[in-house]
């Protein structure tokens, strides 16, 4: 595959869009894009296969009195841009019209965002990444001998560009990497295990190293799990639940959610939906922040956007076709097709995991789990897929066939603690929160 | 799509390969064509449609693997591949603990067309349109007032896959599948309760034209509207029945996972070194089926070009087998049984279900439940997945109804339930002689997202860990 470079991503996109023009829409958008991806998997302590993979392609959206048509094709070339277009444009005059819909994102001056891509990463050789991934299973086995490691390190990047009929041309280049390794440890019958992970857009944010020995530690400490008895408990999360429990929240203020009346969020803009121990932003311009980037999915500039201020919920989160349909600021949330939160940043708070864990007299800490609410109901009912038993302020023992519920209304009323420590990822910040009387059914 | 002919185009980098003297050469063609439509509150407003094309290919150098892929239809691209999957390998042989060996299966030369009576892709819009907005009105009409949100789907797919290796296999599988969905929100003051159905299968339009509203849409509202009224679930252990949805969820997640080969070969599988055991109880014999015709998950040929076939997993509660790849099948020294599949030409075939079942027994609903003094019926299975290496899995009921004195009593709402697949396995009492497969859907695993469908009879069991609220 030719490598054009962004210009031509660009043209393409141009393309695109003016065919779709030609053929009798009202407006059309158009984005073109190419990645390329190298790979290595470990299975059981060696290096399963290693891969290159490259993509290009061509999305097109066309409207007709509202109603959308939509045509995407695996193709980088001028000839498949006019077909994408063509076709665009006759889905488009074949779906029923909407009135809701205004018209596309105007042209706007975007934000600079540093980071989003290295030539470092960009430049990354499959053997660099096998180098990083091997010594995770070595420093996995200086923990444990008997470590069975799983996992795999991979490098991206990836060119966009979009096109509108308004006039919007914009083009982004982004790097990833990412490193992850996922242990087993078996002792008889028993097994304790841990799924550990780095990614970041640049080299520099990366830590490769010691994330084996890290996920072998946290291994051993699920030997051993047990349930417990059913009961209304006080629930601790940790870094990586917290951020579940946060991004499962967002989902449900998704204007789109919102505007077709399946959200528990309606009509709550403005009223304290949490404790005003919580604090909410949502930041797409963090410098190399994993979701960062300069635009949204409709090529809308980004912004940072308060979403919930001292428990009080501040907006809902828009795409373009959201924010016009309701004469509302579009926060540029937009994903081409749907609408998800970006960095979300919460705002930490005064005592440490550990001083939060220390008050807890009976309750459990959940590791690693999806306690996601139903964005309709509200409702969240998940499991603990790795978390400790709670007793007078310590962890005492592993937790297995536990599960957690609860309704996110009430869940967020009665958080009553964030962390002032936190695991940093680029563009996350991943506190402990802490929240009372939450429903733990296990198999005792 | 391919410029040329793909046939001739994989042969021309499967001889590239060789004479690269790589060990093992497979090169993968899949283009896939798509199209759908969403009717909302109303209105068709959203039509797409798209077709997406490539070549993957795989090589052997050293023992190791090593692949490459292209979504160029350029066969100077695909022969490009070549010089990127021999240097994979030979990454990946930088930490090997044994050469990859693959086991013996026959060449085969063959194409299978899909099987179909209407055309997707030759009906027309309006026709298409016609029916989903019949499955909306009838929504509609169930719930009345308390209609917060309707949404129903259509969409259609045609793949080709074509394999081609260095011992002679070349095989085109063409799959045409079909499917249709409702989803509605209901709504009584604050609370909003879901309800959603899905029916597909590896069909033509003739999915939709046999798909009655009252198995769709009318379900779901039903499910939705009722729910409005139901208590919130209880928490803790319980006894329970589980309705075939949630058969299905359970012996995918909870069993299917495990019996991959792949996994039991790298550590990550509770039932490692337990073939030939007794792993579950005797009413237990489960299946995973990938020759039912026009089910979601079936195939005539693996993405290794090795037949689909039936697998008997478990037997009377004896693990008989797993699902293989020809590589875990040389390693355990079985016969392949055509396992392999890959998620379009990107990826690697890995082992992977297609239609997994639990059997039959004798048993009715009633006899089920009759001696439960307090338990749950859970139906409406939505999602789950599983920690494969503790045996650990959850599943995701959309609606549950009390058991009380042996009896069917009051709905209580949508929970998740949570289980050791072996203590579920063994602790199972009884299963009905009713049977269901109907859980047409995508399964993940390493990143790759597949076709599968589960289902099985009503199945009764000791003890469940029931993630409510009361």
């Amino acid at each position: 595959m030719r490598d054009p470079g962004m210009d031509d991503l660009l043209e393409l996109s141009e393309i695109a869009c003016q065919e779709a023009m030609r053929a009798g829409v009202d407006s059309a958008d158009a984005s073109a894009s190419r990645a390329r991806e190298l790979s290595v998997e470990v299975e059981k302590n060696a290096i399963k296969s290693s891969g290159a993979c490259m993509w290009g392609s061509i999305s097109v959206r066309a409207f007709s009195s509202g109603g959308t048509g939509w045509w995407s094709a695996s193709t980088m070339s001028e000839q498949g841009a006019r077909e994408a277009g063509r076709r665009a444009a006759e889905l488009a005059k074949a779906a029923e019209a909407d009135p809701d819909f205004v018209d596309l994102v105007s042209p706007a001056a975007y934000p600079e965002v540093a980071g989003l891509y290295d030539e470092e990463i960009a430049g990354l050789s499959a053997s660099e990444l096998a180098e990083w991934i091997t010594s995770n299973i070595d420093s996995a086995r200086e923990v444990a001998e008997d470590v069975i490691v799983a996992g795999g390190a991979q490098a991206a990047s990836r060119e966009w560009a979009l096109a509108n009929n308004l006039g919007v041309r914009v083009a982004q280049r982004e790097t990833n990497s990412s490193v992850s390794v996922h242990v087993v440890i078996r002792q008889d019958d028993d097994v304790g295990s841990f799924y550990e992970w780095d990614a970041a857009r640049l080299a520099s944010d990366l830590e490769p190293d010691g994330i084996g020995a890290r996920a072998a530690e946290e291994a051993l400490k699920y030997l051993s799990s047990r349930t417990m008895k059913t009961a209304c408990l006080p629930v601790v999360l940790g870094p990586l639940a917290s951020r579940a429990f946060f991004l499962g929240l967002c989902a449900a203020t998704s204007a789109e959610e919102v505007q077709r009346d399946r959200s528990f969020l309606i009509g709550k803009r403005g009223e304290s939906i949490a404790s005003d121990g919580l604090t909410l932003t949502d930041d797409p311009m963090i410098p190399s922040g994993l979701s960062s980037a300069i635009c949204d999915g409709d090529g809308f500039p980004h912004r940072r956007v308060g979403l919930i201020d001292r428990g009080v919920l501040q907006t809902y989160l828009h795409s373009n076709y959201t924010a016009k349909k309701s004469g509302e600021e579009n926060t540029g949330h937009s994903t081409r097709g749907g609408i998800a939160p970006t960095n979300v940043i919460p705002t930490l708070g005064e005592k440490t995991a550990a001083e939060i864990i220390g008050e807890v007299d009976d309750g459990i800490y959940v590791t690693l789990g999806r306690p996601y609410p139903d964005t309709a109901s509200g409702q969240v009912s998940a499991l603990v897929d790795a978390g400790f038993r709670i007793e007078k302020g310590r962890l005492t023992y592993p937790l297995k066939n536990t599960m957690v519920a609860g309704q996110m209304l009430d869940l967020l009323q009665n958080l009553d603690a964030v962390s002032s420590d936190y695991r940093a990822e680029p563009g996350m910040v991943l506190p402990t929160v802490r929240i009372q009387g939450m429903r733990v059914a296990s198999g005792e | 799509m391919s410029e040329g002919d793909p046939k001739e185009q994989l042969e021309r980098v499967r001889d590239e390969a060789l004479r690269r003297r790589v060990e093992f050469a497979e090169t993968r063609y899949v283009a896939i064509r798509h199209s759908g439509l969403m009717l909302q509150d109303g209105r068709a407003d959203r039509v797409g449609a798209g077709e997406r094309a490539g070549m993957g290919l795989r090589v052997l150098v050293d023992g190791a693997w090593g692949f490459a892929s292209t979504e160029s239809s350029d066969v100077g691209d695909w022969l490009s591949c070549v010089v990127d999957a021999v240097d994979m390998a030979r990454v990946s042989a930088q930490r090997q603990e044994e050469r990859v060996v693959l086991a013996e299966a026959p060449a085969v030369i063959d194409e299978v067309k899909a099987s179909f009576e209407i055309e997707p892709t030759g009906v027309p819009l309006e026709r298409k349109l016609a029916a989903v907005r019949g499955y909306e009105e009838a929504s509609a009409r169930i719930a009345g007032g308390a209609t917060a949100n309707l949404m129903t789907g259509y969409s259609d797919s045609r793949q080709v896959e074509v394999v081609c290796n260095t011992r002679g296999t070349l095989v085109s599988s063409e799959s045409v599948r079909t499917m249709v969905w409702h989803a509605i929100t209901t709504q009584d003051g604050a609370l909003r309760q879901r309800g959603r159905q899905y029916r597909g299968r590896q069909a033509g339009f003739e999915v939709v034209e046999e798909t009655p509203a009252e198995e769709l849409s009318v379900k779901a509202a039903e499910r939705a509207a009722s729910l409005l009224s139901a208590r919130p679930a209880p928490a803790g252990k319980f006894p329970a029945v589980f309705h075939p949805s949630i058969t299905g969820l359970l012996v995918h997640e909870a069993l299917g996972h495990n019996a991959e080969a792949d996994h039991v070969l790298s550590g990550q599988s509770i039932l490692e070194g337990k073939l030939g055991a007794p792993i579950a109880a005797e009413c237990i014999s489960i299946v995973d089926d990938a020759t039912i015709r026009g089910s979601w998950g079936s195939y005539p040929y693996d993405s290794e070009g090795v037949p689909g076939q039936r697998r008997v997993l478990i037997e009377n509660g004896v693990l008989k087998a797993f699902m293989h790849s020809l590589e875990t099948a040389a390693k355990m020294g079985v016969k392949p049984n055509g396992s392999a599949r890959a998620d379009g030409f990107a990826n690697r075939p890995i082992v992977r279900m297609s239609n997994t079942m639990i059997l039959p027994g004798e048993m009715s609903l009633e006899e089920l439940i009759g001696d439960i003094d307090v338990g749950l019926l859970l139906g409406a299975g939505q999602w789950g997945y599983v920690w494969c290496e503790k045996g650990q899995y959850t599943c995701h009921a959309g609606e549950g109804t009390m058991i009380r004195d042996g009896k069917l009593a009051e709905q209580v709402r949508d929970v998740s339930i949570s289980g050791m697949t072996l203590e579920t396995l063994s602790n199972a009492l009884a299963v009905s002689r009713d049977f269901e497969m109907d859980m047409p859907g995508m399964c993940g695993k390493d990143g790759q997202s597949m076709s599968v469908n589960g289902g099985g009879p009503y199945v009764k069991v000791q003890e469940i860990v029931v993630g409510g609220q009361a």
